[in-house]
Parts: structure tokens; sequence; C-alpha cells
């Protein structure tokens, strides 16, 4: 390879051509490459032509270091194993090297304090949703509890008015009621014993009745009109 | 200038990786070890940044309005950081010399002293920028905190106040730098409409992993002085549209929104406002009271918790989903902020449900998020 002019060789494959390459379909899809594993590789084989690329670029600043310094001493003037251009250049690839170390650290420190961050935030969704859980759990018993409660109340006690006033009025209202039923129980048993009599009377008259009247056989029995239940 | 060839020596360049702005940093570093202090300890986010804002310059060299525009946006940005104009020198330096140790041999004295002209273009830009600046505002504000409420399990409102006075837009955001965590700048949006006191809100979410928002809610205490950058994002409010109002907050979304409604507050008769406010769980919804209680005082606005709830089995309703159920909103404008995707989602169904583009606004931050 001559030293010049490799940068203008023409129809030569390069890195940004594999990124925008693109291949027809196959007519069978089947027997297609998959189009992620192509793209896959791709990048990797343009990742490798930067890589060379760059070490013929060094390579060549290398070259040129070195026939540069061939050149010097068959110039006859001091032989320097070093010019200044060439430590320039390597004191450039160490502050480079180091710059990118510098960055892989910062970077590194930063994914870090992100996993942090968004674990932080996925513990505290869960510690939050444990509690409102928890909340909801203690509501639902406390619930339950008072409405067990309520009908315990209920079913012992009666009602448990809260003031006085109240009392008295639910006493006055019961008292009312007692007298209420007593009068009603009364009217019902004179009510009853009268409707008793009445079915006595009529069953007496019933029989007096039936000795004084010949049986003549085919005369049908009508019976009383019934005393008033109403 | 061969531009032609300066795309090619760069597409070339590229072809390395993450190795091209590994040796720029280290060849800067060396050559003017002041500027290593400038950067966070980690560099790969800012080499990718590098390398993104290249892309940018290098594909838009044909376009010189975006490029101007671009540039001027960087160089205004870089303030804040503590770039001088002699830092440009130092940077357009390495540059050179890191382009030349990749392109190799074909580097020779055309291609260099092209590389050089773009460069000094660009960075010419950008210092006149970063200059017509410098009469207007400060490369950063002070923010002292002077309060901070924890709202939920992983929210946090901090209030600081700016020094001198923040004057911004209610729908703007602002880069902010903890000085637990020196060089790493995030953005936040302004929580507030304007005050008289000057004082701003700013709503923080605990990010897993996220370096600054870690220092932001557990480290920041009251007197905790702030780095505040200027205020960026082109979130306002459309007053002159007379339409009715659809606003869609997914969690610190809220922010934003919130000082649109603030600023709605203030002027006469404000248009109906219905506030879509969406978490991944109950507890997300970290300023609902504060919100209910100021929908009960201002009756033109509407306030709607969501959180998820599965419709079906393994389908799960979101808050886009929920917006879209609601109603018919194409007369209607719509103001969109929260997570980039559920940002997306809301725009683009809104867009589909026919209403046009210029009615829907969405959070943005500027240049820097690229």
């Amino acid at each position: 390879m001559t030293s010049d002019a490799w940068y203008d060789e023409q129809h030569r494959l390069t890195p940004d051509q594999l990124q925008t390459v693109s291949f027809p379909l196959t007519r069978w899809a089947r027997h297609g490459y998959e189009e992620e594993s192509v793209r896959a590789f791709l990048a990797q084989v343009q990742a490798e032509m930067v890589r060379l690329i760059n070490e013929r670029a060094s390579l060549w600043q290398e070259v040129q270091r070195l026939r540069r310094r061939i050149l010097g001493t068959t110039n006859g003037n001091d032989a320097v194993l070093f010019g200044k251009d060439d430590a320039h250049i390597h004191a450039v690839r160490i502050l480079s090297s180091a710059q990118r170390t510098a960055d892989r650290y910062v970077a590194d420190a930063q994914a870090y304090s992100g996993r942090l961050t968004e674990e932080a935030r996925t513990r505290r969704d869960e510690i939050m949703g444990q509690a409102q859980q928890h909340a909801d759990m203690l509501l639902n018993e406390a619930r339950t509890r008072a409405r067990a409660a309520a009908v315990a109340a209920m079913d012992n006690e009666g009602l448990s008015p809260q003031t006085d006033q109240e009392r008295r009025a639910v006493h006055a209202e019961l008292a009312y009621l007692r007298t209420f039923s007593e009068v009603y129980r009364q009217h019902l048993k004179i009510y009853t014993e009268d409707v008793l009599r009445t079915i006595e009377d009529w069953e007496n008259k019933e029989r007096a009745a039936a000795r004084d009247i010949p049986v003549p056989g085919d005369v049908p029995v009508r019976g009383p009109d019934l005393p008033g239940i109403r | 200038m061969d531009l032609a060839r300066l795309k090619n020596s760069f597409a070339k360049v590229a072809m390395h990786g993450d190795e091209v702005p590994l040796h720029f940093y280290s060849d800067l570093f060396l050559k003017h070890p002041e500027t290593r202090d400038m950067f966070p300890v980690s560099m790969q986010a800012q080499r990718a940044h590098l390398v993104a804002a290249l892309v940018t310059i290098v594909s838009s060299v044909d376009d010189l309005d975006a490029l101007s525009t671009f540039a001027r946006d960087l160089g205004r940005d870089h303030r804040k950081f503590g770039t001088l104009a002699e830092h440009y020198e130092a940077v357009g330096d390495s540059l050179l010399a890191t382009f030349a140790y990749f392109c190799g041999e074909v580097w020779d004295t055309a291609l260099e002293s092209d590389w050089k002209a773009a460069y000094e273009l660009i960075a010419s830009v950008m210092v006149a920028a970063a200059r017509e600046d410098e009469k207007h505002n400060p490369a950063y504000w002070t923010g002292t905190v002077v309060a901070q409420e924890r709202k939920a399990f992983d929210i946090s409102v901090l209030t600081v106040q700016p020094e001198p006075r923040l004057d911004y837009l209610p729908g703007q955001s602002v880069a902010i730098e903890s000085p637990a965590r020196p060089r790493l700048w995030r953005y936040y949006s302004m929580a507030n409409a304007p005050r008289a006191d000057g004082s701003v809100e700013f709503h923080i979410r605990l990010i897993d992993g996220g370096a600054v928002s870690m220092a932001l809610t557990t480290q920041a205490a009251n007197g905790t002085e702030l780095r505040i950058g200027p205020p960026v994002g082109s979130l306002r409010l459309d007053l002159a549209s007379g339409r009715e109002i659809l606003m869609v907050a997914g969690s610190t979304g809220l922010a934003p929104l919130k000082a649109m409604i603030e600023q709605l507050a203030g002027r006469p008769q404000p248009p109906a406002v219905q506030l879509f406010f969406g978490a991944r769980a109950a507890d997300g919804l970290y300023d609902l009271p504060g919100l209910e209680k100021f929908a009960t005082e201002h009756r033109w606005l509407t306030v709607v918790p969501v959180v998820p709830t599965e419709r079906s089995p393994g389908r799960v309703s979101t808050l886009t989903d929920t917006v879209m159920r609601s109603g018919t909103w194409s007369a209607h404008d719509a103001y969109i902020a929260g997570p980039t995707e559920m940002v997306q989602d809301s725009a683009a169904r809104l867009a589909a449900a026919g209403m046009p583009a210029a009615q829907i606004h969405v959070e943005d931050f500027g240049w820097s998020e690229q």
C-alpha cells in the first residue's frame, strides 16, 4: 500500500454504507435471514471497521513520525528520538484515554445513582401499596366490628338512648304502649266472651227447635244466620 | 473556497467517530489548560454536542441564512459558559490540528486555508452576536434560592430570585447550572408570569440518575446561588387570535402552561381555557389543589386531571387519548408541554384531527436541545 491517498480510493465499503444497507426480501420468507440478526451483525461490523480505520490512522501517524526521524538523522540534524509533534500527539493520546476513563467513572456513578433512585421508587410504591392494603384491612375490620357491636347492643339492651331526655321520652312511650295493649287485651277478651256466649245461645235454640219439629225427612235443614262476627 | 472539498474532507474525518472530538478536546486542553475548567468532568455529552454542531454547520454551508442564524444563537448561548473572544482562536487552532490529524495525507495548504477561512467566518458571526448581546444582557443571571417545596415524591418547586431582574415571556425557559454540578446545564421553564418582585418558580422533577435534577431537588438550600442562562424558546401565547384555548400538560410540562394561565389572568376578558393535566399516577398531579383553587376564582379556566387507566387489558388510555375523546378542538389554539413523546403524539393527533399547524404551539428549548 502506498502511503498516499488511501482515503481517496473510490468504491470501497465504508461503515456508513453498512449502516444504511438494505437487502431485498426473499420470495419465501422462511428462507430469508432474520432482519434483527442481520442488523446486529452489521452494527458489529461497523464498530469493527471504525476501530480498524482508527488503528490504521494511528499507524500512519507512527510511520510519518518514524519517517521524519530518519530524515532528520540523515540530514545531519540533531537526532531526536522524540520530536515535539510526536510528544504532543502522545500527550493527546494519554489525555484522551484519561478522559475516557473519567467519562466511564462518571457514567458508572450516574447509572448506579439511577438504579438506586429507581429501586427507591419501586420500594416506595411497594410500601405505599402495602400501607394502603393494611389501611383498607383495618377499616374493613373496624366496620365489621362496629356492625357486630350495634347488632349486639340492639339484641341485648334494646336501643340505648344517649341522653336522659331521650330516655324519659322512650320510657313514656313504653308506658303508653303497655297501657294501650292492656286496654285492647280487655276489649278483645270481652268481645271474645260475648261471641262464645252467642254461639252457645245459638246451639241451645237449635237443639230446642229440633225437638219441636217432626222429621219429614225431605225438608232441607236451613241454618240460622251466623251471629255478627264482622 | 471549495465547498465540495470541505464537505468531502469533513465526511472522511467524521468516519472516525468519537475519536475526533476526543482528539480535539485533548489538543485544546494541552495547548490551553485554562479552558479545561469551562467543561464538565465527563465530556461524553459535550463531545456529542460538538459533533452535532459541526454537522449542522457543514450540512448548511449552502444556506447562509440558516447558517448565520445558527451561529448567532450559538454565539449568544456560549456567553453563559464564560466564552471570550480569545477562546475562539484557541478552538480554531485545535479544530484545524484535529482535522489535519484525521485527514492524513489529504491535508494540504489549500484545504487548510479553506477550513481556516470557514472557521473564521463562523467564529466572527458568533463573536459579533455575543458582543451585541453584551449590550443588553449579562452573560448569566445569579439566581438565589429563596424557597423550596416538595410537592410530590419526586417533584419540587424552587423559588429563585434572579439578579439582575430576568425579563421573559411566559412559556420560555432557561438553562440552569447548580454549584453542586459545575458546567452541567439543564433547561427548565419559568412556572409563573413575571412578578413585581422578579422572583421565579421552577418545577423540578427528579430524573433517575439525573445529575442536575438530583442536585436541584436534594442539594439546593435557601441561599444556594444558581447560574441562569438567557430565556429561550418560542412557546408563547397568541394573544391576538381570539380563539378558545386547549392546554395539554404532561407532568412538569405544567410549568410553562401555568405561567401562561397567570398571564391570561392578568388580562381583560381571558378566553375559555381547558387544561388537561396528566401524570403517570395520581400523586404526580402535584399542583392540582392550587390549580383547582385558581379555577374556582377564574371561571374561564377548566382543569381536567388525567391519570392513565386501563380501558381494556393491555390498552392504557393516555393523556392524549383523553384529550381527543373530550372534544372537537380544531377551532382552538393548542399549547402542549411535557415529555417529548407525549408532546409529539398530541401535536400529531390534533393536526390529524384538522387543527391547522399555526394553532399548535409546542414547548421547545431553542437550539441547545438538538
